[in-house]
């Protein structure tokens, strides 16, 4: 058997194959394509792409192809696109490695649209100084959220057990968490989660200890003491029972549905203000929203308006003015901020904050009332973190684990935090 | 050149070939071998795009340093060297893979071996069995059996709810570090399919004289697997190991879903590839996890370059 391909044949052939592949450009030739990449859940998902459709009736000839991934598979994949030159035109960014793909080139510096194309005049400054690394304005905010606890207010009331306050301590919310364990109306329910390796709660605490996690030149912020005592309390608070056994929070990794709470083992957790949505629509009791504990009733909070999420424009991008104008589009078009709701955050822009307020219902005034309400307990936005912040996560998280499964002691533990994230944070 | 030209379509004699050339007819040769080619292509593609192409810029990298972002800056054997002496998480991940391997690969291997000659039996039904038994190796890599396997070992899982009915009190084993990784080589013990298919090959293959003359001169049942299954069946034995080991060495998936991706609780599932993965999309050290993937590629090559030295002393060929 043999196969021949006649010269007259193969070029008649391949004429068809590129008349065919010329009708397919043809056709999007006048077509700017922007190409969309995000991480969250499929709500998000919708919303997103509603507000693309949005855009698309209002600007015609422009083709939009957006693309989501949940957080763990999300980074992986937008840095391999990113190293294989094929970033995506408009980047979902977070706060923890802004930092990293703006020193390494990836993004494009934004300023210089402000203000014909990009109009974040009514944005509050201390959130657009967030999008910025070493002056220049890499990310625009999606909206603004803040940690927060959150609260199961039903299992609360069936224990006859007051919620904590804004004013409530530590010392006071150990001796609630044990009550509420030993209220025992529910079967293997405790009162919150082990919070000792989640990184926004040790944050709070360090900053109402006038510490943080990072200065602004990328150096830790705090010190051996702090991050002792940090795991003494929480060695206390295992011992009286008043938080999950450590078993029982190794299962929790980093999502809401594995959430003690969610999964009905604590009837407090850590989250953050935006995720309320979420976990409401997970947890069939009402939930609720307070702070982070104070140290002492006097303490200054330690929590500030985060940033939730940017978009970012990548640099690579062939069709940078338009990607800025999506953006805009985004951040500023009153319908679009109807369909996005606060499901990023509350929007930045006081303008599309207004609107979207009046539409809110029940589940997402929370989260508004929340921020809003914080007061005196917010302070200013910490920098953001340095390259190798994301490991530092990690290793808090493992150093808390062996201390709750007591394989080091609170004071060891606290060491080896100081010193392996010093470590990491050497080696950039 | 020429076996090149030969080998994919293998139709065409040695002479022919030469009688081509000499009549400078190439063009008819390639004419003769363009199917041949043709069906290679995909596998060639494959091969040289997908596996050596990769792997070369692989080893080329792990001398680098490269985030991914940037372009990748050559650091000669500092990654090698860092392994070697300044990382307590390979030491770390190693530990848990040699764990994982050593249980679950002889393990796995006697549970096969177990189920394969009970279905040697002549069961009726054989196929429906042996479908049945292949499952779990058909779905164990996948991500739903480990997102099961989270549900049954939980701490009010079914193994735990099971253990009750006798009063125990288990702990939740895939979240307590002492218990993890145990609860990850069941899950691969439980994925004895495709070694059992094998042994049930190789068991079909033992002929059935030599049983009957063992019981005539009154051979115990424990004496005949000693003497006749177990020498016969070493070639496949060790087929089974080799390829278990390396197969355990590079798991992934499990770890990777029961963990979160953290390797966690404390490390007590941070297998290997899942650290490699970590150093490379989590942490931005493609250049760095290029290197542990060097290492790995180097010591799966010893374990099996050891067991292929050591098969001459157990492995039994018909002679």
């Amino acid at each position: 058997m043999t196969l021949r391909v006649s010269r007259r044949n193969f070029v008649a052939g391949s004429a068809a194959l590129l008349s065919l592949s010329a009708l397919g450009t043809s056709a999007m030739a006048q077509e700017t394509r922007l190409r969309l990449l995000w991480w969250g859940s499929q709500p998000r998902a919708d919303r997103t792409n509603k507000v693309s459709e949005l855009y698309k009736t209002k600007n015609a000839g422009t083709a939009i192809t957006g693309e989501f991934l949940g957080w763990a598979d999300y980074w992986p994949r937008l840095a391999t696109q990113v190293a294989g030159r094929n970033a995506p035109d408009i980047i979902q960014m977070d706060y923890r490695y802004i930092v990293e793909y703006a020193r390494r080139g990836a993004l494009a510096p934004l300023e210089s649209y402000m203000p014909s194309k990009l109009q974040l005049e009514d944005f509050d400054p201390a959130q657009i100084e967030g999008g910025k690394v070493d002056g220049h304005l890499y990310g625009v905010s999606l909206g603004a959220n803040s940690a927060a606890t959150v609260l199961n207010t039903v299992a609360f009331k069936e224990a006859g057990i007051d919620m904590p306050t804004q004013k409530t301590t530590w010392e006071e919310f150990g001796k609630i968490g044990a009550e509420m364990t030993k209220a025992g109306k529910r079967k293997g329910y405790f009162g919150f989660a082990d919070g000792s390796g989640v990184e926004p709660a040790l944050e709070n605490y360090l900053r109402q200890r006038g510490k943080a996690l990072y200065t602004a030149d990328s150096k830790i912020a705090f010190g051996p003491e702090e991050a002792t005592e940090w795991f003494d309390m929480w060695a206390k608070f295992r011992e009286a029972r008043a938080c999950v056994t450590p078993d029982i929070q190794a299962l929790y990794k980093d999502t809401i549905d594995t959430s003690p709470l969610t999964v009905g083992k604590a009837a407090c957790d850590y989250a953050h203000s935006n995720q309320f949505v979420g976990y409401q629509a997970m947890v069939k009791d009402k939930l609720a929203l307070t702070n982070y504990m104070r140290i002492t009733p006097d303490s200054k909070g330690g929590h500030y308006r985060k940033p939730s999420m940017f978009f970012s424009v990548s640099a690579q991008s062939k069709v940078m003015d338009q990607a800025v104008d999506y953006v805009n589009f985004f951040v500023k078009n009153p319908d679009a901020a109807v369909i996005l709701d606060v499901e990023r955050g509350i929007p930045e822009s006081k303008a599309m904050r207004d609107v979207v307020a009046a539409k809110l219902d029940e589940t997402g005034k929370v989260p508004l009332a929340y921020v809003a309400g914080l007061g005196d307990l917010a302070g200013p936005l910490p920098p953001p973190p340095p390259t190798g912040a994301g490991e530092g996560t990690l290793i808090l998280r493992n150093i808390a684990e062996q201390v709750a499964f007591g394989q080091l002691s609170p004071s060891d533990g606290g060491k080896q935090l100081v010193d392996e994230i010093t470590r990491i944070l050497a080696r950039g | 050149m020429s076996n090149a030209m030969r080998t994919p379509a293998g139709a065409i004699s040695v002479e022919r070939y030469q009688g081509a050339v000499a009549e400078g007819r190439l063009k008819r040769l390639w004419n003769a071998n363009a199917p041949g080619y043709l069906f290679l292509l995909p596998w060639l593609v494959g091969f040289f795009g997908l596996t050596l192409g990769p792997a070369l810029i692989s080893l080329y990298l792990s001398f680098t340093d490269f985030d991914m972002l940037q372009s990748p800056r050559w650091v000669g054997m500092a990654n090698y060297v860092r392994i070697a002496t300044a990382d307590p998480k390979f030491s770390a991940a190693m530990h848990v893979t040699l764990t994982y391997v050593v249980f679950s690969v002889p393990f796995k291997l006697t549970f096969a071996l177990l189920v394969a000659m009970a279905l040697n039996r002549g069961l009726r039904g054989l196929p429906i069995y042996r479908a049945i038994f292949y499952l779990p190796s058909l779905l164990g890599g996948s991500v739903a059996i480990a997102v099961l396997w989270r549900q049954l070992f939980a701490s009010d899982g079914l193994v735990n709810a099971a253990l009750s009915h006798f009063g125990i009190e288990g702990p939740s084993w895939i979240s307590h570090p002492n218990y993890s990784i145990y609860t990850l080589v069941a899950l691969s013990v439980w994925q004895f399919g495709s070694p059992m298919i094998i042994f049930l090959a190789g068991l079909r293959q033992i002929p059935q004289d030599m049983y009957e003359a063992a019981s005539l001169d009154g051979a115990s049942k424990f004496r005949q697997f000693y003497k006749i299954t177990l020498p016969l069946l070493t070639p496949v034995i060790f087929f089974n190991a080799v390829v278990q080991t390396i197969d355990a060495f590079k798991a992934f998936t499990p770890a990777f879903i029961i963990s979160g991706g953290t390797g966690g609780p404390i490390n007590s599932t941070l297998f290997y590839t899942l650290y490699l993965y970590q150093e490379a999309f989590g942490n931005f050290r493609m250049g760095y996890a290029s290197a542990l993937a060097w290492i790995l590629v180097l010591i799966i090559a010893v374990f099996t370059a050891f067991s292929f030295l050591t098969s001459r002393y157990w492995v039994h060929y018909d002679d």
